[in-house]
């Protein structure tokens, strides 16, 4: 007897397997975001403009000629990942002004709807950029947010792999977002829209990140990393503050903001000068507030504590009071670290003393090899930034300038004597569109080269960076509103260079 | 089919009287079923065909004057925002066409962008044109129509260009008469007053000359800052993101004093619970009817079909399939059904159709118009097919029976000649024992009738309680009539007084909230349970309990962003904070929903002089005016609390109006059970009827018989009528309207003894009606 071409059980598993693959899919399963987090494949987008994050097809590369006509791409030299201003922070932390926010600007970064996932969302930005596998990762700065021990520990485990602790003070979350807080100017998960019941708690038990596995890590120091709200420098009294059992959560009455923080915006994560700022918390430290649980890890770092720990991530051992080096990547590529934050006090970019010339020696040993130029603040805003460009100007093989800062996607051309290079500015991983930038250096046909550069979406395991995602991009002071996203050409182009 | 068609308009002619009653019941149901069709459509669909046709915005957001541009930016700033419009609105603005006026009108000057409201009548407003667009509900009540002038205040006489309608509120009277005028439109044409006519402005307007010198100043200063709005609409891609974008509206909102905001959803809900009432009310009224019409014909077919049992068995013995003798049965029905549930349909609707409009008309709905029909026709298909069933059956069930059988069993079974032996209490009782003697169907009749009769006196009670509203104080929720200034130690001496129910300290202070948000919160407390004096409907959550907890309106909850078990924080006069935990969210009306029920001892603790009143409960019937005048001979100062129908008279008369349509009908349904009753008795007894008649006994005496079977089931049916109405209706009702409204739906006297005399009437009709049937037939054709 001949065996049936399907058994009855084989057709039934097959009924109930595509009833179910119908259902999944009538029940909007819709596209399914990269998992190598490539806008190349998939973006997060919203096409409806309802205000709900969708998955839909990725977007191509585009050729930006303004430099060069387009030529063939040859071969790969170099490939690189930007990840900037991920900004972890510690959400209970008394050493922060979250109250400020209500202000707007330039108070709107104080607080985020999102604020206590950063550390997921820069651990998804590592498991994206894992996926790319680059030659090496720029940490473009701010990698975080309130120059606070606890806050660089946490954000270089996510970056080296290891056991990730979220929380600080007691166990679970006791902060401004808690259901309890009658104040209605923060989102509080578990009560507002969209409601997310029991995230604070998600949020702050500890996780397992398992680190960048390929490529050099090249720490680029940022504003936040080194002053208290990227701002002021830690001082005695903020050092109390960020270790004691007192924080203030909501805005107090008789607190009077100087006029001028309001007029002294440079970026949308700080004031630029600090007089302000420390007139404020002059304020605020005689205020009651409530009690919390007071932490030693919350302690805040000075500025040598910070730039050697980075430098350690990085793999390097010793070196100056500023994070200045450079970095060959085989025998094609040169990168070039600035540090411009100001060890003072204030958010906007410094060049200091000396850089001018040690930028010309990177540049002149650079030999053929073509050279990217990376900071923090943005070389067209700093104090001092017209000499460095001045410099670049004259280099025949300065491919791009990149820096972060702004939290804002940015690509414009400089024309310059020397042929001309590419100004870059990455997003932030905090605000939306919380993207990172690959970027490949491709020679081309004819002896020329190209910048390939797209955005990566940082992938989430467990669905919290998918919400902060979507949090951050309904927060109405974010980078949604400011079109932080950039142009379309701004993202996912291929920069021709003769 | 033609043979069967025939046979069927043969079978209707002989029986004319017959079809006539059927005919009767079938468009009684008919109506009734098109009443609450009507009703229950136009309200239950009214908000959203209104809303949806006006392009209502999902959010308005109110807030003190602000430049356009600060308020633009954080709009756009918001996710999900499709469009949006800023416009300046104007209160209390003198109103006034031909012999009208009003003092309180609201003039909207609207910017560019979508508008939120629809044109019923005219066009809209144009930069060119100019002139205004007026509220439907103002134009209705004044008479006014396009092209006629409306003096706007300082404004000077203005052209009506337009009518049109915006659900996002309820229409003139029941809210202040409004306008539209394109923003800079009326300014521009600002006119210098002279002396007399700011005298005039105002005597109208009841203020000083300096107060209408300050008004006018505070236009002109508007005029020369044209920017400046008050109001926002906000329409939304996805409004299932609402409450989304009004966390981030909070967020950006600081600042903006006085913000509070209003939501399509909500306003939808406020009106979908008010409109639930009636439309369960008039659901379970149809349904009675639709039974009591199907339990009567069934019980008519089942009769007719046992009468016509040698007629059948005839029809089967020549030939006729069983098939055949249910079809002719089932042409009988249509041919009856068809016309008199198309009749009783139509009747219905125009009956509903008029107090329905104006109800929609002062919610500020459109009415069903054409999408009428489909429901009307469902009615229709189930006034017909219904009666059809019930009258086929019985007659395919005795068709399957063997000729012989039928032929045999062709004769009434059943005590006929022993139900025809006079005993002690002459016809009447007589009457009474031939009805009784069919159990089943008399405690179906009284069931029916007695439900019907329940429903009538609860319609009754209703009406009855919304008239007195007219006069009687009350506020939705607000189950006190008066208040006493006297201190809260004379409470016991208030209790005692005469005509009082219930009295208890009340204490009322105006807070705000603690974060500056610019929210004033109306805050009201009570030393014990709020329910008796103030119970505005739960929406979440539970009542208050303990000191540390609090209720709070829906529009404080949307505006702090509260829910049950969050913390409302609140800044007394006095400057201390208040923090309570959320227990429950209440639909409230008062103060935009922006109150909040707390414990007075809470309230106390922080504020020892909150200002105190005694709130005073009236016994049902207590004169308010003979209790206040004896509240204020103790020493009191006695004041009435804001009446509901203070602007809300049209709204009572349009409720009204629809209850005795529907009590009208339902009093219909019980004539027809009453008929329908005696009537099967008369023709199931016509052997004793025909014995009585043979025996001398002329119309009187048939009467006699009849009124005596009437009495059997009116006088029981008036009791679980008044007993069902008491216990079960009545209490449910007010239980369900409790949020809303205290009302005593409890049948008084006078309403009982009204449904009583109309049952007496009704019976009275019957009665003669059969008993001129039954005295038609010759004697010999019912003997046996």
């Amino acid at each position: 007897m001949r065996e049936p071409a399907i058994t009855r059980r084989q057709a039934i598993a097959g009924i109930v397997g595509g009833t179910l693959a119908l259902w999944l899919g009538a029940c909007g399963g819709g596209a399914r975001p990269s998992a190598s987090g490539s806008t190349l494949e998939s973006i997060w987008g919203d096409p409806s403009g309802s205000g709900v994050l969708r998955v839909t097809g990725g977007i191509p590369l585009i050729d930006r000629t303004d430099l060069a006509p387009r030529a063939a791409p040859v071969a790969v030299l170099a490939t690189l990942a930007h990840v900037s201003d991920a900004h972890v922070l510690d959400a209970e932390s008394p050493a922060r002004v979250p109250f400020l926010a209500r202000l707007g600007p330039p108070f709107t970064s104080t607080f985020r709807p999102h604020e206590t996932l950063t550390a997921h969302v820069l651990a998804g930005a590592v498991r994206a950029i894992g996926a790319l596998a680059p030659d090496a990762v720029i940490q473009g700065g701010d990698l975080i947010d309130n120059a606070q021990a606890n806050e660089l520990t946490r954000s270089l485990t996510v970056l080296t792999g290891g056991a990730v602790d979220p929380g600080s003070g007691a166990p679970g979350y006791h902060g401004i977002q808690q259901a309890g807080n009658p104040d209605p100017f923060y989102y509080r998960p578990d009560l507002d829209a969209p409601r997310h019941p029991g995230l604070l708690e998600a949020a702050t038990a500890p996780f397992r990140a398992r680190g960048q596995a390929t490529g050099h890590i090249c720490p680029v120091l940022g504003d936040h990393d080194l002053l208290v709200q990227g701002i002021v420098a830690p001082t005695a009294l903020t050092r109390q503050i960020a270790i004691g059992d007192r924080a203030v959560w909501e805005l107090p009455s008789h607190l009077r903001v100087p006029v001028t923080a309001a007029a002294s915006a440079v970026s949308p994560d700080g004031i630029a000068r600090p007089a302000p700022v420390n007139s404020l918390i002059e304020q605020l430290a005689a205020d009651a507030g409530v009690r919390v649980t007071a932490d030693p890890d919350r302690r805040e770092h000075d500025a040598a504590e910070a730039v050697g720990r980075l430098r350690v991530a990085a793999g390097g051992s010793s070196g100056g009071a500023l994070l200045d080096y450079s970095l060959d990547l085989g025998e094609h590529v040169r990168l070039v670290v600035l540090d411009l934050v100001r060890r003072g006090g204030g958010s906007g970019g410094l060049v200091h003393a000396g850089q001018p010339q040690w930028l010309r020696e990177q540049l002149a040993t650079a030999g053929t090899r073509w050279v990217l130029v990376v900071s923090h603040q943005p070389l067209t805003s700093s104090a001092g930034g017209g000499a460095l460009l001045r410099v670049l100007d004259r280099h025949p093989r300065v491919l791009a300038a990149i820096w972060g800062h702004t939290h804002r996607n940015r690509v414009v051309p400089r024309r310059s004597a020397g042929g001309g290079y590419w100004l870059i500015s990455t997003c932030s991983l905090i605000d939306f569109p919380q993207q990172a930038r690959a970027l490949q250096v491709v020679a081309t046909a004819g002896g020329g080269v190209a910048l390939r550069t797209w955005m990566l979406d940082h992938v989430s395991k467990d669905g919290l960076g998918d919400v902060s995602r979507q949090l951050a991009y309904l927060d109405a002071h974010g980078g949604r509103p400011q079109g932080f996203a950039g142009g379309r050409l701004d993202a996912n182009v291929i920069l021709h260079r003769a | 089919m033609s043979d069967a068609l025939w046979a069927a308009l043969h079978g209707v002619r002989a029986r004319r009287g017959h079809a006539v009653l059927v005919g009767m019941g079938i468009a009684m149901a008919a109506a009734m079923l098109a009443t609450a069709a009507t009703v229950g459509y136009g309200l239950s669909t009214g908000f959203s065909r209104s809303a949806g046709a006006a392009d209502l915005p999902d959010v308005i957001a109110r807030f003190d004057a602000q430049p356009a541009g600060r308020i633009a930016s954080r709009i756009a700033a918001l996710p999900g925002v499709a469009a949006y419009t800023l416009s300046d609105e104007h209160t209390g603005v003198q109103l006034s066409a031909g012999g009208d006026s009003s003092g309180s009108g609201v003039v909207e000057e609207i910017g560019p962008g979508p508008r939120g409201y629809s044109i019923v009548s005219g066009h809209d407003l144009s930069d060119a044109a100019g002139g205004v667009v007026l509220e439907q509900g103002v134009a209705s009540a004044w008479g006014l129509r396009v092209g006629d002038t409306i003096e706007v205040g300082a404004f000077g006489p203005q052209q009506i260009v337009g009518l049109a309608q915006a659900p996002d509120n309820v229409a003139f009277p029941l809210a202040e008469p409004r306008l539209y005028v394109m923003a800079g439109a009326l300014q521009a044409r600002l006119p210098q007053l002279s002396e007399a006519q700011i005298q005039r402005l105002s005597r109208q307007l009841h203020v000083s000359r300096d107060e209408v010198l300050r008004r006018l100043a505070r236009i002109k200063r508007r005029a020369q800052a044209p920017g400046a709005v008050n109001l926002a609409k906000i329409w939304l891609r996805d409004p299932a993101q609402l409450d989304a974008v009004l966390v981030q509206a909070r967020a950006t909102g600081y600042g903006v004093h006085g913000l509070r905001f209003i939501t399509r959803s909500g306003v939808r809900v406020l009106i979908d619970q008010a409109a639930g009432i009636v439309i369960a009310l008039l659901g379970a009224l149809s349904a009675i009817a639709l039974l009591t019409a199907g339990v009567m014909l069934g019980a008519a077919a089942r009769a007719e079909v046992q009468r016509r049992l040698r007629a059948i068995g005839v029809r089967r013995a020549i030939g006729s399939t069983r098939r055949q003798v249910a079809l002719v049965s089932a042409l009988e029905m249509l041919i009856v059904a068809v016309p008199a549930a198309a009749l009783g349909v139509v009747a219905g609707a125009l009956a509903a159709n008029g107090p329905d409009t104006r109800l929609l008309a002062l919610l500020n709905e459109r009415g069903p118009g054409g999408a009428l029909w489909l429901p009307l026709a469902g009615c229709f298909a189930l006034a017909v097919l219904l009666p059809t069933i019930t009258s086929t059956w019985p007659a395919w069930r005795a068709a399957g029976r063997r000729p012989v059988e039928l032929l045999r069993g062709a004769e009434l079974r059943g005590g006929g000649r022993a139900a025809a032996r006079p005993r002690r209490g002459g016809l009447v009782r007589l009457g009474a024992r031939l009805v009784a003697a069919r159990r089943v169907r008399l405690v179906a009749t009284l069931t029916m009738l007695g439900a019907s009769a329940a429903f009538v006196l609860l319609l009754l009670a209703l009406a009855s309680e919304l008239s007195a509203l007219e006069n009687d104080p009350a506020t939705l929720g607000r189950r006190y009539q008066l208040t006493d200034s006297q201190p809260a130690s004379a409470v016991q001496q208030v209790r005692e007084t005469a005509g009082v129910a219930d009295a208890a300290p009340r204490y009322d202070v105006t807070a705000v909230d603690s974060f500056s948000l610019g929210e004033t919160v109306d805050v009201i407390a009570y030393p014990g349970d709020h329910t008796p004096f103030e119970a505005p409907p739960l929406v979440d959550g539970r009542r208050l309990r303990g000191t540390h907890e609090a209720e709070v309106g829906n529009g404080l909850a949307q505006a702090l962003g509260l829910s049950v078990s969050s913390t409302l924080a609140l800044a007394l006069p006095g400057g201390d904070e208040l923090r309570l935990r959320v227990s429950g969210i209440v639909s409230a009306l008062d103060h935009d929903g922006r109150v909040a029920y707390i414990p007075a001892a809470a309230l106390l603790a922080h504020d020892p002089s909150a200002p105190e009143q005694i709130a005073v409960r009236l016994k049902p019937g207590a004169d308010a005016a003979s209790v206040a005048s004896r509240l204020e001979g103790a020493g009191g100062g006695v004041s009435g609390t804001r009446t509901i129908t203070g602007r809300g008279d049209a709204l009572v008369r349009a409720l009204t109006a629809v209850l005795r349509a529907v009590a009208l009908i339902d009093g219909l349904v019980c004539l027809y059970t009453l008929i329908q009753a005696l009537a099967l008795t008369a023709h199931e007894r016509r052997g004793t009827i025909a014995v009585l008649r043979a025996s001398g006994a002329g119309g009187g005496g048939v009467r006699l018989l009849l009124a005596g079977a009437a009495l059997a089931v009116v006088a029981p049916a008036a009791l679980v009528a008044v007993l069902l109405e008491r216990l079960l209706l009545g209490p449910q009702l007010g239980h369900i309207a409790a949020g809303y409204v205290s009302l005593a739906l409890a049948a008084g006297p006078v309403e009982v003894a009204a449904v009583i005399v109309g049952l007496a009437l009704l019976s009275a009709i019957a009665v003669w009606w059969v008993a001129r049937r039954a005295c038609r037939e010759p004697i010999v054709a019912g003997l046996p």
